[in-house]
């Protein structure tokens, strides 16, 4: 095979089990976002975007979908002769099963696919995150400073840095001190979970981090603490922009609403920086002569025949008459009949919402709509 | 069914109606509905029918439908065994339809040699249609007929003929001895010893051949139960895939009763309308009774009545554009329509 300068490692294994039952049969990565795009479409989008082209995906949880959906990465212009994407499982060795028990040892179970591209850097990113960046300056970075590792930094508001992994540097953006959620921060910027590394020193503590049975095999809490321990040349490469961890219900639907503002950072018009994805191939959208479409974001494959405000609906959504869906989330193939109300909710995929339902949240909180709670006792909320 | 039915498209046909909407591109290339261009409908058909093997004869303008087509990946044709093939004319022909269809097949006897299939399906390019032909087949098969002619409710053909391969590789080789040109000429001929049957359609059909008939067939579109016998689950109609995200109502926008596809901006009024992909319609801009093709660009306050604005039209803040039903105001491709320059 040939030489890659730069390979990336995508851990798209994650179960996100605070997005409820929207992760109950698939992975978080494969979690549809933004009314067309499923939440690995960012970096994806990103790697081929900065010109990396040989991805590895490393899979655990729920995987069929999230294999199904990234194929053979026509979708993301992955599909390589040299490289592209390969989707790497957890495998059996002769001895044993090996399952990924943490963010270090899934890359490590897969060193050998690292091996056959002789990479000089290994980059490695988590497929959980909303966000546009060009690794590509990453790295020049990364090479400018001749690190051993250099790891993404965002700025985060003061008060929520203590759940965050917080990094504090020197003049010259060296890393002196990682702080894994800490109770009285002495900084606000927090690890994004993206991290270059130079190949020689990825193999090398790796590998001693897999023969320490007192190891989490996890890069945040054991292999960058090593790292630091032993004096290694860890730099901060500050990022600006938009970035959002959308782990909860909650941030899922904030993120989503992001999208409708006017002011915010993330433009997926922007056609210098496509956002890729599976094309569902539908009908464009028909909104009918009794709908009113305000302020919202509507994929192709929808009938509009009710009152859509400040929402995202994704592709092959129906809304019937005399309906009206506000500040809510509708996923592709939902259903919502006639004179319905949904305020602030998410619909998952394929939902049957019947004629006369009302969903609406007193308190604020975003409600995650299942087919069981419609089908029980539950006009009201 | 892989075995058995070849599809040709015949993409050489130019109608001078259409001229405003055919000065970059070939008929087949028409962008319609939205987000497809016409041979979308045909081809679509021919792969849900199950056909694997595609041949198109296009002539003259062809960039845009090659651009188009592609490998054929988006109809699931870029096959190691057959899949599309594209056979651009060798003869130089500036003329309008002076040579027939036969000449052009002809120049690619070897493909119709080559193909296996034992049935052939000869298509025009431009018809709106969402149609299996397996029942013709088996229809064709069943019956003792040499060419099936398929009509359309009012009797009239939609220049749709099916045909077995061997007849038409006999029918290509003798085409100077008998002087037929195509298959009309064939169909239309009493003198030979072909029998030739009809077969009657009776779904959702409509040749584009012209402006006036452009403009009502894309108006229709907004009716229900046509867009229903159009678009359907189970066929869908594929198209060259746009990475365009959803699109987005702004502040102020007002939209009743329109076709919008992906990747628009709408910050205005849009109203019985068809809005390709990657449209922006500025604050203020009234569209009323238009088609608007791919990346057009309407700035603020504008107001369009029966318009077709082909794609990259720029129109500039304040102008107004009236056309009618009968003859829609045509604004063509690429160009920048400013207030001052109205008409």
């Amino acid at each position: 095979m040939a030489k890659k300068k730069c390979v990336a490692m995508l851990l798209a294994g994650g179960k996100g089990s605070r997005l409820n039952s929207l992760t109950k049969d698939l992975a978080k990565p494969a979690v549809p976002f933004g009314g067309k795009y499923r939440i690995i479409d960012f970096t994806l989008s990103n790697c081929a975007n900065s010109g990396i082209d040989t991805v590895g995906v490393l899979t655990q949880y729920q995987p069929l979908l999230l294999n199904s959906y990234i194929g053979i990465g026509s979708a993301w212009d992955l599909d390589r002769k040299d490289g592209g994407v390969t989707v790497l499982p957890p495998y059996a060795e002769s001895s044993e099963v090996k399952w990924y028990t943490g963010t270090a040892s899934a890359i490590y179970q897969n060193l050998n696919y690292l091996k056959q591209y002789q990479p000089d850097y290994v980059l490695i990113l988590s497929g959980d995150h909303i966000y546009k960046m060009n690794y590509e300056n990453m790295l020049e970075y990364h090479i400018e400073k001749r690190a051993d590792v250099s790891i993404s930094l965002i700025e985060v508001p003061w008060a929520e840095a203590s759940r965050f992994g917080i990094m504090n540097t020197n003049e010259d953006m060296r890393i002196v001190e990682f702080e894994e959620k800490p109770s009285e921060p002495k900084n606000n910027l927090a690890s994004m979970g993206i991290y270059i590394f130079s190949w020689n020193i990825l193999k090398e503590y790796l590998e001693m981090d897999a023969r320490n049975p007192e190891s989490s095999h996890d890069f945040g809490k054991d292999v960058i603490p090593l790292l630091l321990e032993e004096n290694k040349k860890l730099y901060a490469y500050p990022f600006k922009g938009y970035w959002k961890d959308v782990g909860t219900v909650q941030s899922l639907w904030e993120a989503n609403m992001d999208l409708l503002n006017e002011e915010c950072d993330l433009d997926l018009f922007d056609h210098d920086w496509r956002i890729y994805s599976v094309n569902p191939n539908q009908p464009p959208q028909y909104i009918s002569q009794d709908a009113i479409v305000k302020e919202s974001l509507i994929n192709e494959g929808c009938t509009i025949e009710g009152e859509i405000d400040k929402s995202v609906l994704f592709q092959g959504v129906t809304v019937g008459k005399g309906s009206s869906i506000k500040e809510s989330v509708i996923m592709p193939d939902a259903v919502i009949g006639n004179n319905c109300l949904i305020e602030k909710a998410i619909v998952p995929c394929d939902v049957q919402v019947p004629d006369g339902t009302v969903i609406r949240s007193f308190d604020d909180e975003i409600i995650l709509v299942t087919q069981e709670m419609l089908s029980g006792l539950y006009p009201a909320y | 069914m892989k075995r058995k039915l070849l599809g040709v498209i015949d993409a050489t046909t130019y109608h001078e109606d259409l001229e405003d909407l055919l000065t970059h591109r070939s008929l087949a290339a028409l962008p319609f509905a939205g987000r497809y261009r016409i041979i979308d409908f045909v081809l679509s058909n021919m792969v849900n029918s199950g056909i694997r093997s595609v041949a198109i004869f296009p002539k003259m303008q062809y960039r845009s439908l090659m651009d188009h087509l592609g490998s054929g990946k988006n109809w699931d044709l870029n096959r190691k065994r057959d899949g599309l093939f594209f056979f651009p004319s060798p003869i130089v022909d500036n003329d309008g339809n002076k040579i027939g269809s036969f000449e052009h097949f002809a120049a690619n006897m070897d493909f119709f040699k080559r193909s296996t299939q034992e049935y052939a399906i000869i298509s025009n390019c431009y018809t709106v249609f969402n149609m299996d032909f397996r029942p013709i087949l088996d229809w064709h098969r069943h019956s003792s007929c040499d060419i099936t002619e398929i009509h359309h409710e009012n009797g009239s053909s939609m220049e749709m003929y099916l045909i077995k391969t061997s007849l038409l590789i006999e029918l290509l080789e003798t085409r100077n001895e008998t002087g037929y040109t195509c298959m009309r000429d064939v169909v239309q001929d009493f003198d030979h010893q072909y029998t030739v049957c009809h077969y009657d359609y009776n779904g959702y059909a409509v040749m584009i051949d012209s402006i006036e008939n452009y403009f009502s067939t894309s108006m229709n579109l907004l009716k229900t139960d046509v867009w229903k016998q159009l678009f359907l689950k189970d066929s869908p109609i594929f198209t060259k895939v746009k990475d365009e995200p959803p699109t987005k109502y702004v502040k102020g926008s007002l939209v009743k009763n329109a076709m919008i596809a992906n990747g628009c901006v709408i910050s205005g009024t849009v109203e019985n309308s068809i809005i390709s992909r990657g449209v922006k319609i500025g604050k203020g801009a009234v569209i009323k009774n238009c088609i608007i093709m791919q990346k057009c660009q309407i700035e603020d306050n504008c107001y369009l009545d029966s318009v077709i604005l082909d794609k990259d039209v720029k129109i500039e803040a304040g102008t107004h554009l009236t056309g009618s039903a009968r003859s829609p105001f045509v604004v063509r491709k690429g160009m920048k329509q400013g207030a001052l320059m109205n008409s």
